[in-house]
């Protein structure tokens, strides 16, 4: 006769789902690109991969100790909080390393990853309470104080973006940049130089389609996420009358599709509700084009990742928040989407 | 894993397609006094009377109702003790012991169709009343009630869907007697004055919709009852959404089905009706269900009410030598777990079910979203247990916690495994 335990329903739980699948995932889902960047950059790429992962694990299981021994626990070599066995920072020191230039010196990698995984994930509490993306902050946090030490060998994203005010005022400018780089090398990634996982969106997509597959990661972020900035790139484009490849020039450059695809969607960061998810990619997408038309530095997606990262609780505060779409949500998204394009068109009549 | 996710599985195939057992001969029956809605009871009897077979022998006081208690054996009258009820307080329990003779009183007797056609609503409330029917899917709502409705109906759906997961007693019992269940929706239809009604049945159980449409073919051409298919996800058979896939009306949570002209009755509680009008019975016997993955043989059983589970798990050959496992009354994803196999089938338990004690080790929630998506009410179980963490009783009426239905989906689809329908729990009873 065996014992009756007392529980509380549900008595079921849904097999074959846990954290590390995910994780483990998206590890996975990042091969194609690991791969195609230590094929272009060699040891460069395998040093910077290898320095980022190794001081995030290192850094994690560093603080978890001390965090035991301020709580005054048995020392134990096994510690527990530890997250390498569900692979997320693994998989966030994968995503850092490959958002970083080839000539990045090792201790500007390191300085990037310990930061980022301690003031972006670790003080918060751990996997599940982060407010930032670690590697998002790492990256910002390394442009900051280390701009000059970082180069290209080319400066592809120098010439997109750090001067977008000439990219839009010039069109000669404009259509020297499209005639020298061809749109379906920005495709592939072959002949263009750029952070060691960010070029070729091929594959960056293969490694989004085999997310979306696994139900891994939530694909309305990405889709409202480019979709965006196709559709703000594309007024610009009508508004000043230039070629349409102005638009893929936009989407397919400076790190979109893969901040849209692994870093967006990562769901800690990211708001909870269906709608939440489009009108949070949505505004990644808006604030990025501002910043890459706008601003001073380069990395717009980086920016707006981590600035709307701050305002994922207020995508989800109680007043407003509701996992249906409703008819007023519908016509409210529709007047947003179309002041940010006017404003958009404003910035650029007045900015010339 | 985000995505929603409303397909359980469903471990059907245990039961489904094994006949039906009976087993109407207990040594003694025990029939609760009292239950989830009776808290006090008058019995009219004593220890050592003989009682017969339908016999009414007191009554218990509800809230703003009263339920007559019948025997379901013939028999002497023995003591009154007590026994763990599913909602898992000890209850009084009065034992009969069984004579075999099964020899009816004479309140029990066959209504010729003559008499039953000239039946009006009142007449039949009446008689339901008098035979202490109640929902017998598991709500245990005295079903006059739903019956005496002033209201003008325009629909009957019968909810035979089923859609927990293991169990299988009210596939069976429409597999074996469909007759029944039609002549009982007949009469439904008749006090109601409907001319209009659906069966709702799950679009994987074909044998289900080929059985009803032949005997309403054959037998009942007359009527207007169409068989609908409805999804195969969980919880279709919670009855608004069932109403929303039959008949496209979403009914909003604190309203009664009937103010849109729709009312919805279990099947069993249609087999019920048919035995109360047809045979004037109360409910004494029922499809049963005795199943999971810690029972040596899962089987289906037609058993008499009042019947000790102990005795039903000792025909399904015992436990498998697992050192520890969970006992549910009810589904797997609703229903309460007892620490006894002491308990006696009632009139509302559809099942026992015998599950491994499997531990979940909960991980941190990664805000992956399934349990929003999945919600069928549309509610945001993980902020709601946020809230609860933080004791933020605002926060909790703000996200409707009040709505949840304990479907328990939430906890099933977590890519984290935190049983997140505990804290929505916990939430509802923190507001009120």
């Amino acid at each position: 006769m065996p014992k009756i335990t007392r529980k509380t329903s549900p008595y079921l739980r849904r097999p074959k789902a846990n954290v590390t699948r995910m994780m483990r995932d998206v590890f996975i889902a990042l091969l194609p690109v690991t791969i195609f960047a230590i094929y272009k950059f060699g040891m460069a790429a395998v040093m910077i991969i290898l320095v980022s992962i190794l001081s995030m694990m290192a850094a994690e299981y560093i603080y978890y100790q001390i965090v035991d021994k301020l709580d005054d626990e048995k020392f134990k070599w096994k510690n527990k909080s530890f997250t390498l066995y569900n692979f997320s920072t693994i998989t966030s020191g994968l995503i850092y390393a490959l958002i970083l230039p080839d000539a990045t010196p090792w201790y500007v990698v390191m300085i990037g990853a310990v930061f980022g995984v301690v003031f972006g994930k670790l003080i918060f509490g751990g996997i599940g309470q982060n407010i930032f993306n670690p590697a998002a902050l790492g990256r910002v946090f390394i442009i900051v104080s280390f701009g000059t030490l970082m180069s290209f060998d080319i400066d592809i994203d120098a010439i997109a973006q750090a001067t977008p005010l000439g990219v839009l005022n010039d069109d000669v400018f404009n259509m020297a940049v499209l005639d020298s780089y061809s749109i379906a090398d920005l495709f592939t990634g072959m002949a263009i130089p750029g952070s060691i996982g960010e070029m070729s969106v091929i594959l960056i997509l293969i490694g989004g389609l085999y997310l979306a597959l696994r139900t891994s990661f939530e694909v309305r972020i990405p889709i409202a996420y480019i979709g965006t900035v196709a559709l703000l790139a594309g007024a610009v484009a009508i508004f000043k009358g230039i070629s349409f490849d102005y638009v893929l020039f936009h989407v397919f450059s400076g790190g979109l599709v893969f901040g849209a695809i692994f870093m967006a969607t990562d769901p800690i960061t990211s708001p909870i509700t269906k709608p939440g998810r489009i009108y949070f990619g949505f505004a990644l997408g808006f604030l990025t084009f501002i910043i890459r038309v706008f601003g001073a530095y380069p990395e717009g997606v980086m920016f707006a990742i981590l600035i709307m990262n701050m305002f994922v609780s207020s995508f989800d505060y109680y007043k407003w928040t509701n996992s249906k779409t409703t008819k007023r949500a519908k016509i409210i998204f529709s007047i947003v989407i179309l002041v940010s394009i006017i404003v958009t068109l404003v910035g650029v009549y007045y900015v010339e | 894993m985000i995505k929603k996710s409303k397909r359980v599985k469903d471990y059907k195939l245990l039961t489904k397609a094994l006949p039906t057992l009976t087993y109407l001969d207990p040594q003694s029956v025990f029939i609760l006094l009292m239950n989830n809605r009776c808290k006090t009871y008058d019995l009219s009897i004593k220890e050592g009377d003989h009682v017969l077979f339908g016999q009414q022998i007191g009554v218990r006081h509800g809230g703003f109702f009263e339920q007559p208690i019948h025997a379901t054996v013939s028999g002497t009258v023995g003591v009154i003790s007590k026994k763990l009820h599913r909602t898992g307080r000890k209850v009084d329990v009065l034992e009969i012991k069984n004579d075999f003779l099964e020899t009816p009183h004479e309140s029990v007797f066959d209504r010729p169709d003559s008499v039953i056609k000239e039946l009006t609503q009142t007449d039949m409330v009446e008689i339901i009343k008098d035979k202490s029917l109640v929902g017998l899917g598991g709500s245990g709502f005295p079903t006059y009630i739903k019956l005496a409705t002033k209201e003008k109906i325009n629909t009957i759906v019968i909810n035979a869907i089923e859609c927990e997961p293991y169990l299988s007693s009210d596939y069976r019992l429409i597999l074996e007697h469909p007759e029944e269940v039609i002549t009982g929706l007949s009469y439904i239809m008749q006090a109601l004055n409907v001319n209009h009604a659906l069966i709702a049945i799950k679009s994987m159980k074909n044998p289900l919709y080929e059985v009803l449409t032949q005997v309403l073919n054959v037998r009942f051409p007359e009527l207007n009852i169409q068989v609908v298919k409805l999804g195969n996800y969980y919880p279709q058979g919670w009855e608004v959404e069932m109403f929303e896939q039959a008949l496209g009306i979403r009914i909003p949570p604190g309203e009664l089905p009937t103010k849109y002209g729709v009312i919805g009755f279990n099947v069993s509680t249609t087999v019920g009706v048919f035995d109360a009008i047809k045979h004037n019975l109360p409910v004494t016997k029922r499809h049963f269900t005795v199943t999971g993955d810690a029972i040596k043989y899962p089987q289906n059983i037609f058993v008499r009410v009042g019947t000790s589970v102990n005795e039903l798990i000792e025909l399904c050959d015992g436990f498998t030598d697992e050192k520890s496992v969970v006992m549910v009354m009810g589904g797997p994803m609703m229903g309460t777990s007892v620490t006894t196999s002491d308990v006696v089938v009632s009139k509302t338990t559809t099942s026992v079910i015998i599950l491994k004690d499997v531990e979940y080790v909960e991980e941190q929630c990664v805000r992956c979203g399934s349990c929003v998506y999945s919600c069928p009410a549309f509610l945001q179980p993980v902020q709601i247990m946020n809230a609860v963490k933080r004791n933020d009783k605002d926060v909790m009426k703000g996200l409707r916690a009040n709505e949840c239905i304990e479907c328990g989906l939430c906890a099933y689809v977590c890519t984290s495994k935190i049983h997140v329908t505990d804290y929505v729990r916990k939430a509802k009873k923190l507001i009120g």
